[in-house]
């Protein structure tokens, strides 16, 4: 069941490409993940074997077995970020929750999404630009930390909201502060304060900025 | 001459962008203005006369939208198009103007008569923006004044700017919003359809307006479709038509939607708004990071707390001693001797007991607490302070069941419940707003400080006091967790503006609260003579013995109060200082150390605290909730009153001895 870390990087990486209709370069590849490209090679080809990627006239491309596993690999991430709860309690929900079969089920029963919102969320992690591990929910940045909203994650009144408060994918956000004890997220967005409570904040998920860790 | 017109404008924009303050300005109203989004909830009407005009002038409630979120936002939009007034004042913030103009497109595509207000310029250039309104005027195609309302600049060149739009002299030309090619040429498509087959829906709203609604999927245009003969076919393409958008876009189509719209209110904000200088906000920015502060802000607001209590307590003391002396030894004795040169003997005996005693008592026991308590909230509700308290405690308000915006009703409460129950209206569901006033109609506002502090804090000691409001703390926080649990539905998240600090004007402050303690004279003592006059009717006839005969079994023998306080505690749901004020009449004495023993000052101000809320705030419940949920609310107080005396007083019996 378990893939390789490298790998799924790897598989990440080309699905991203793919996102954004770019060839796949091995040079590009290497260095994203920082190997050389003996070692690429290398991966590739146990990928290979795996049947996670194919060779179309020397282009790799993702098998639906590859896509599967990214897109697997990407919704156990943000179910691991959503509504996040700190602590053993937390902990424990998550390893019960690990072993989850059915996810369109799950996040329909357990966490009240209908069929609109799962729609919707299921393209966003398709299309989501970079590796899935760039994406975190707001109540995990620091102050001070920038973000790009990719999207948000909840029932239709709610995704609403935010996009009426100028929250939509592609909105760049600044964290200026948090209140504690699962407290608020203040937030800035288009020129404006926003406080959002932690519940609503760890639904909205935003890519990084890169270099202001 | 032309002979004189009526035109009704209205004022629409965001919440907290000063469409209060403009109205004040225009109106001569003083309608409650503070910093803090969401408290126009009602909208409010006022008349205006200028050049030969009568303006009717709304005040519409704040919102950020014109989807279907919420209440508000139904009735400005259906105000908007239905009501159609002349010309619409749309009042926007320059300093956040990004997404002041979100809404401001939302207003162009409902086709109405338009002028742009842009507002506080004056902040917005402290924040280094300057903002070129005639760019902005040719880019909307409707004329836009810069005002800086609290101040009242640009507020007459509004006034002529609409008396030229009304007599054709300024022509409006309105942008036409159009949105990305793929989504455009769908919104048309569904406009022509909608032109043709819908043509009583298209009288009411803009057929364009309908389309792209609908494909927003927004409920209640839905429903007025699918209301119409041929409803349910257009219903269903424009669900097809959506289902498309979202194939090609891959969001759900109202998010599509509001993409666009704010892509064209950016690109307009950058195009007439220029960074010229960097901010000088340091002293509210150095402000807001220790008042939000995630430690120091909690001790820095029971500090705010204290203060304010404390204040309102000595200024109040020294007002009472003051007021006592004067009406006691110098204005009723006078008055007395006054009346008695011409009236009989009998006459002046009810004069002065009913009528002379219930205005020394309103004047000396009420007023002296509410006046500073009311500065106090004026100055907390200018400056921004609230919504950082609502930041602070949106975590314990989730505990029961509410968010953060809650606190900021319970705060208000503690002035009045009347406008803190109003207030619950900033909350978003129905179920928020209902938990929201049953746990403010407990807050103790003004009416029962001045018995708590007036009985318990006078004649026991401050920290009694203090303890009694810590015990309220602690039912409401467990009654409104039982009601969390019992009440059915989802809790919501706080999603709020933060408004920045702004210095409160002196003389905003001084209108507020003269405003606010004039109703409270108006409404207050009327009831509190006629209270009097009716318990002195009662005790000449000698009727009050036998209530107070029927009573005692519930005041005397399970509250273990004197007999006489029961009469005080019945007339205390007309006002909750009646029943200091009238058990001060009955005793004939302002010194209650004669009256009750501090048991039983105790239990009379618990009793007081937390039975029904009174009449006023009964008719609010009523009013936002109906009839049941009121009663229900009423009837719940009553009982906890009951048993919490009881047992206090049973509790308190035995420690003391």
């Amino acid at each position: 069941m378990s893939i390789d870390p490298r790998l799924l990087e790897l598989l990440e990486l080309i699905r991203t490409s793919e996102a954004q209709n770019k060839p796949v370069k091995p040079d590009k590849l290497a260095l994203e993940l920082g190997c050389s490209l003996d070692d690429l090679g290398k991966l590739l080809e146990s990928a290979l074997k795996e049947g996670l990627v194919e060779r179309i006239a020397n282009m790799w491309r993702l098998t639906d077995r590859g896509r599967i596993e990214v897109q697997s690999h990407r919704e156990r991430y943000i179910h691991e970020k959503y509504g996040h709860r700190p602590g053993f309690l937390g902990q424990v929900t998550r390893f019960i929750e690990g072993s989850v079969q059915d996810w369109r089920g799950h996040w329909h029963r357990r966490h009240g999404l209908d069929e609109n919102s799962l729609t919707g969320f299921y393209r966003n992690i398709q299309d989501l630009e970079g590796r899935v591990e760039e994406t975190s929910s707001l109540v995990e940045l620091h102050p001070g930390e920038r973000g790009i909203v990719a999207f948000a994650l909840g029932g239709y009144g709610l995704v609403r909201r935010l996009a009426d408060m100028g929250l939509i994918p592609g909105t760049e956000v600044t964290v200026v502060r948090n209140a504690p004890f699962r407290g608020p997220v203040e937030v800035a967005v288009r020129g404006v304060s926003l406080a959002l409570g932690y519940g609503v904040a760890s639904k909205v998920f935003v890519k990084r900025h890169r270099g202001t860790e | 001459m032309e002979a004189k017109r009526r035109i009704t404008v209205a004022l629409a924009g965001n919440a907290n962008v000063g469409k209060s303050v403009i109205f004040n300005q225009l109106t001569g109203l003083d309608q409650v203005i503070g910093n803090w989004p969401g408290k126009t909830v009602e909208r409010a009407e006022g008349t205006l006369h200028y050049h030969g005009y009568t303006f009717k002038v709304l005040d519409l409630p704040g919102t950020y939208s014109l989807s279907a979120f919420s209440i508000e936002e139904i009735v400005a939009r259906d105000y908007i198009a239905i009501e159609r007034p002349n010309v619409i004042v749309n009042i926007v913030d320059a300093s956040a103007l990004e997404r002041n103009l979100y809404f401001t497109i939302q207003l162009l595509e409902l086709e109405a008569p338009m002028v742009m207000a842009l507002n506080q310029v004056d902040f917005a250039a402290k924040k280094g923006i300057r903002v070129d309104g005639e760019k902005l005027s040719k880019v909307l195609g409707i004329p836009v004044v810069a005002t800086v309302a609290i101040t009242g600049t640009g507020i007459n060149e509004l006034l002529s700017t609409i008396v030229k739009v009304l007599e054709g002299k300024t022509k409006l030309t309105p942008l036409k919003i159009s949105y990305g090619k793929e989504i455009e040429d769908r919104v048309e498509k569904l406009e022509l359809t909608i032109r043709k087959k819908l043509p009583g829906l298209s009288a009411k709203y803009p057929a364009r307006w309908i389309a792209v609604k609908l494909l927003e999927r927004d409920e209640d245009i839905i429903r007025k479709v699918e209301g119409y003969q041929q409803g349910l076919e257009i219903s269903a393409l424009a669900s097809t038509i959506a289902e498309e958008i979202e194939r090609i876009h891959g969001e759900p189509s109202p998010i599509v939607i509001a993409s666009e719209r704010y892509s064209i209110a950016s690109g307009m904000a950058k195009d007439v708004a220029h960074i010229e200088a960097p901010p000088r906000l340091h002293l509210e920015e150095r402000l807001d990071s220790i008042t939000a502060h995630k430690v120091l802000g909690y001790p820095i607001l029971a500090l705010v707390m204290a203060t304010m209590f404390a204040t309102i307590f000595i200024a109040g003391n020294i007002l009472v001693g003051a007021l006592e002396t004067l009406f006691e030894d110098l204005l009723i004795p006078a008055t007395l001797y006054l009346l008695s040169t011409v009236l009989p003997p009998s006459l002046v005996d009810l004069v002065s007991k009913g009528f002379l005693s219930g205005i020394a008592a309103g004047v000396t026991i009420a007023l002296p607490y509410i006046v500073p308590f009311y500065i106090i909230l004026s100055i907390l509700e200018d400056s921004g302070y609230l919504p950082r308290v609502a930041f602070l405690l949106d975590n314990p308000m989730h505990k029961i069941g509410l968010h953060g915006k809650a606190s900021i009703c319970l705060l208000l409460g503690y002035g009045c419940n009347v406008p803190a129950c109003t207030g619950c209206r900033i909350m978003e569901t129905q179920r928020e707003r209902l938990l929201g006033g049953f746990v403010t109609v407990l807050i103790p506002c003004t009416a029962r400080t001045v018995v708590i502090l007036g009985l318990v804090g006078r004649y026991i000691g401050i920290p009694a006091a203090l303890g009694l409001y810590a015990f309220d703390l602690f039912l409401i926080f467990t009654l409104g967790r039982i009601g969390f649990k019992t009440l059915p539905g989802e809790p919501v998240g706080l999603i709020m503006e933060m408004p920045p600090y702004k210095m409160p004007s002196m003389k905003a402050v001084a209108r507020k609260t003269w405003a606010r303690t004039r109703d409270f004279v108006y409404i207050a003592f009327p009831l509190i003579i006629a209270g009097s006059v009716v318990l002195e009717a009662l005790a000449v006839t000698g009727l009050i013995w036998a209530i107070a005969d029927l009573m005692s079994p519930l005041i005397v023998g399970w509250l273990g109060l004197p007999s006489i306080a029961g009469i005080p505690i019945i007339f205390g749901i007309l006002r909750k200082e009646l029943t200091l004020i009238l058990l001060a009449d009955l005793a004939g004495t302002l010194n209650f150390n004669q009256v009750l023993t501090p048991v039983q000052m105790v239990v009379f101000s618990l009793v007081t605290m937390i039975y029904v809320p009174c009449i006023a705030t009964i008719a609010a419940l009523v009013r936002e909730f109906k009839w049941k949920k009121a009663l229900a609310i009423s009837i719940i107080d009553i009982l906890l009153a009951l048993l919490v005396g009881g047992v206090t007083f049973r509790l308190l019996s035995r420690i003391l001895g």
